[in-house]
């Protein structure tokens, strides 16, 4: 990384490189007094340079670059900068992202179940499509991997989606840049499909050979920042008399993806579906697959009826506080609950 | 296995594939008719249209991609007995009479395979049996692109007791035949229809709720009774859309003849919102009737 990428003003850059600062790594050992001395300026200025060049280094490492330390080790201080700076992918749901802390956390597992049509695959398509916002508009501009193993995947469902989120973001420059027209944008429905990988799997063992082959496929494509398997479940209720076989080989992909998301600081999502668990005599609904199942992803998302309203609750996070919040399923994709802005506009 | 991502635009269409059930009205709610590569169930009461649905699906299914047809042959699996074979006639006969230009001379009923099956376990069986059918017809004229299973519920009534074994035998079951037909879907790019029946709603007794909602109806009535899908939750998870048809008490009155109103809506499909249509059943076949504005 060089000094002439940092975001600073075109005379410190100048003034940085006159002392013969040239890459970031140079600035990182020099104390803000020492740096203040070398190039002429103001201690606090000196320290904003360096707060700059630490930050957009984070950033750079995080894409996996770099090598701290020794090979894999890290301090609590740069993990609290990654995780300051690391990226949410939002559910174009205001409500749910407030539960999730702004949206889905890049290098997590997030697993999210509920009934059959409770609007799984939706939530599904919709952060393959969200994903792909630009960096202006706060998004990641990244690219996405599907894997359908029920065969739920729809193109015209997609492009529905696709068509609104780009409304939406044009609408929202619009709204920003009344006077600027460089800001209009350029995205298309099209390249929007473009950007999502699709994988159709027929049964567990290509479901396996495929989280497999993974880490080449991400290697090669590095702008992939999430992965998304709709549902991860579906081939492992079928068929398997050796239970211990299933939890071993669902551990053993749960541990890959963790990896993956680790690795390459991307976000997996795992759609999981509900069934009936007998407990003490009555019966209860309960994620699939099993308790030690549960142990296989950072957070548990778990989504219901309550009356007419679709609800996601936070079963299961290190990070969030357990909550609850409505969302909608619309022609436009995920949204806020009609209720809820209702609620908000009478206040 | 591919290992190689699909460029979706190139791959897919900007639309999924879909056979027409050869209404315009209806399937303009269905925007265009059952979906390829995915399983749709329709579930219902008896006598309330399932088995005209798909009659009437096989035949349209022979129509080229311009009318809403795949230009393929069908696969009728029945599980219950006999098969309408007198009303399939009745109704190809109406067929080649109004589709005459394109169907040539053969007779539509050449194109729709009969198979009767009496259980589940003979269905896992002949699953391979279906493949190899599948793979020999791929090369033909008219491939086989539609597999109706008539109905499904039907393989489940008899042979599984309550007991917590069996009913993890059965889940299994389900999942077997639905993954199995899945792949099939995926592999020869058919359409799959399910047909479901269904249990009276008996309350949430001893914890066990059939009424536990499941889409976009809390609860479903088919003339007058609240009624649940068979088969429960489990397999729930295995179809991919779910339509659930409906008799009401009201009457359509035309031409001095008094016709049954019927509904088909939408519980759950990942391509459509919650929609409905009204259709009726005469004997020409499954007509959907245009809802008048203020009465929806």
């Amino acid at each position: 990384m060089e000094i002439g990428m940092l975001p600073i003003s075109a005379s410190k850059r100048g003034k940085l490189l006159a002392a013969g600062y040239t890459t970031l790594h140079s600035i990182a050992r020099t104390s803000p007094t020492h740096l203040a001395r070398d190039i002429e300026v103001s201690e606090s200025e000196a320290l904003e340079i360096l707060n700059v060049a630490t930050r957009t280094s984070t950033l750079d490492r995080s894409c996996g670059s770099n090598t701290n330390i020794i090979d894999g080790g890290q301090t609590a201080w740069d993990m609290f900068n990654e995780e300051r700076f690391s990226s949410l992918i939002t559910t174009s749901c205001v409500d749910l992202d407030n539960i999730l802390g702004g949206g889905i956390n890049c290098k997590e597992v997030t697993e999210i179940g509920g009934v059959p049509g409770i609007g799984k695959t939706q939530i599904g398509i919709q952060l393959a499509v969200n994903v792909q916002i630009p960096l202006e508009y706060g998004g990641l501009g990244g690219k996405a991997i599907y894997i359908d193993t029920e065969g739920s995947f729809m193109v015209e469902r997609v492009l529905q989606i696709a068509e609104a989120c780009i409304e939406d973001m044009s609408e929202y420059s619009h709204h920003f840049h009344k006077d600027n027209q460089a800001y209009g944008v350029k995205m298309h429905p099209n390249s929007i499909l473009e950007n999502i990988f699709y994988f159709r799997v027929c049964s567990y063992t290509e479901q396996i050979a495929l989280v497999n082959y993974l880490d080449k496929f991400v290697t090669e494509h590095k702008d992939v920042k999430i992965i998304i398997i709709d549902s991860v479940t579906f081939h492992f209720r079928q068929d398997f008399d050796d239970m211990a076989l299933r939890t071993r080989l669902l551990g053993e992909m749960s541990l890959k993806l963790m990896k993956l998301a680790r690795n390459f600081c991307l976000a997996v999502v795992m759609l999981n579906q509900v069934t009936t668990k007998h407990i003490e005599g009555s019966f209860q609904l309960t994620l699939a697959l099993g308790d030690s199942w549960s142990h296989s992803c950072t957070n548990r998302i778990i989504l219901y009826w309550n009356g007419n309203e679709r609800h996601a609750y936070i079963d299961k996070s290190p990070s969030l506080k357990s909550a609850s919040a409505p969302y909608s399923v619309t022609s436009r994709g995920i949204r806020n609950s009609t209720s809820s802005s209702k609620r908000i506009k009478m206040v | 296995m591919k290992t190689e991502a699909h460029n979706l635009l190139q791959k897919l269409h900007r639309r999924t594939e879909k056979c027409s059930v050869g209404c315009p009205i209806l399937d303009r709610c269905l925007n265009g008719g059952i979906p390829c590569k995915s399983v749709t169930e329709l579930v219902a009461e008896s006598g309330s249209g399932k088995t005209q649905i798909c009659l009437q699906l096989v035949l349209s299914a022979q129509l080229p991609p311009s009318h809403g047809g795949l230009s393929s042959s069908s696969l009728y699996i029945h599980t219950e007995f006999p098969f309408p074979i007198r009303r399939l006639k009745q109704l190809s006969r109406i067929f080649i009479s109004s589709h005459s230009e394109l169907l040539g001379s053969s007779d539509p009923c050449d194109r729709v395979f009969l198979r009767g099956v009496h259980s589940a376990d003979e269905f896992v069986d002949a699953m391979p049996e279906i493949e190899f059918f599948l793979t020999y017809w791929k090369a033909r004229l008219l491939p086989v692109r539609v597999i109706v299973v008539d109905s499904i519920a039907a393989l489940f009534r008899s042979d599984f007791e309550n007991s917590s074994l069996d009913l993890r035998k059965r889940s299994s079951l389900f999942f077997k035949i639905s993954g199995g037909l899945k792949s099939l879907a995926e592999r020869f790019g058919l359409a799959v229809l399910v047909t479901n029946q269904v249990v009276d709603f008996i309350g949430e007794d001893e914890g066990l709720n059939n009424g536990m909602r499941i889409g976009n109806f809390s609860e479903l009535y088919s003339s007058g009774r609240r009624v649940c899908p068979a088969l429960g939750l489990s397999w729930a998870n295995c179809v991919n859309s779910r339509f659930f048809l409906s008799m009401d008490d009201e009457y359509e009155e035309g031409g001095g003849r008094v016709t049954k109103m019927r509904r088909l809506s939408v519980v759950f499909a990942p391509h459509l919102p919650q929609c409905s249509s009204r259709f009726v059943i005469t004997t020409e076949g499954v007509f959907g009737v245009e809802m008048h504005k203020g009465n929806v």
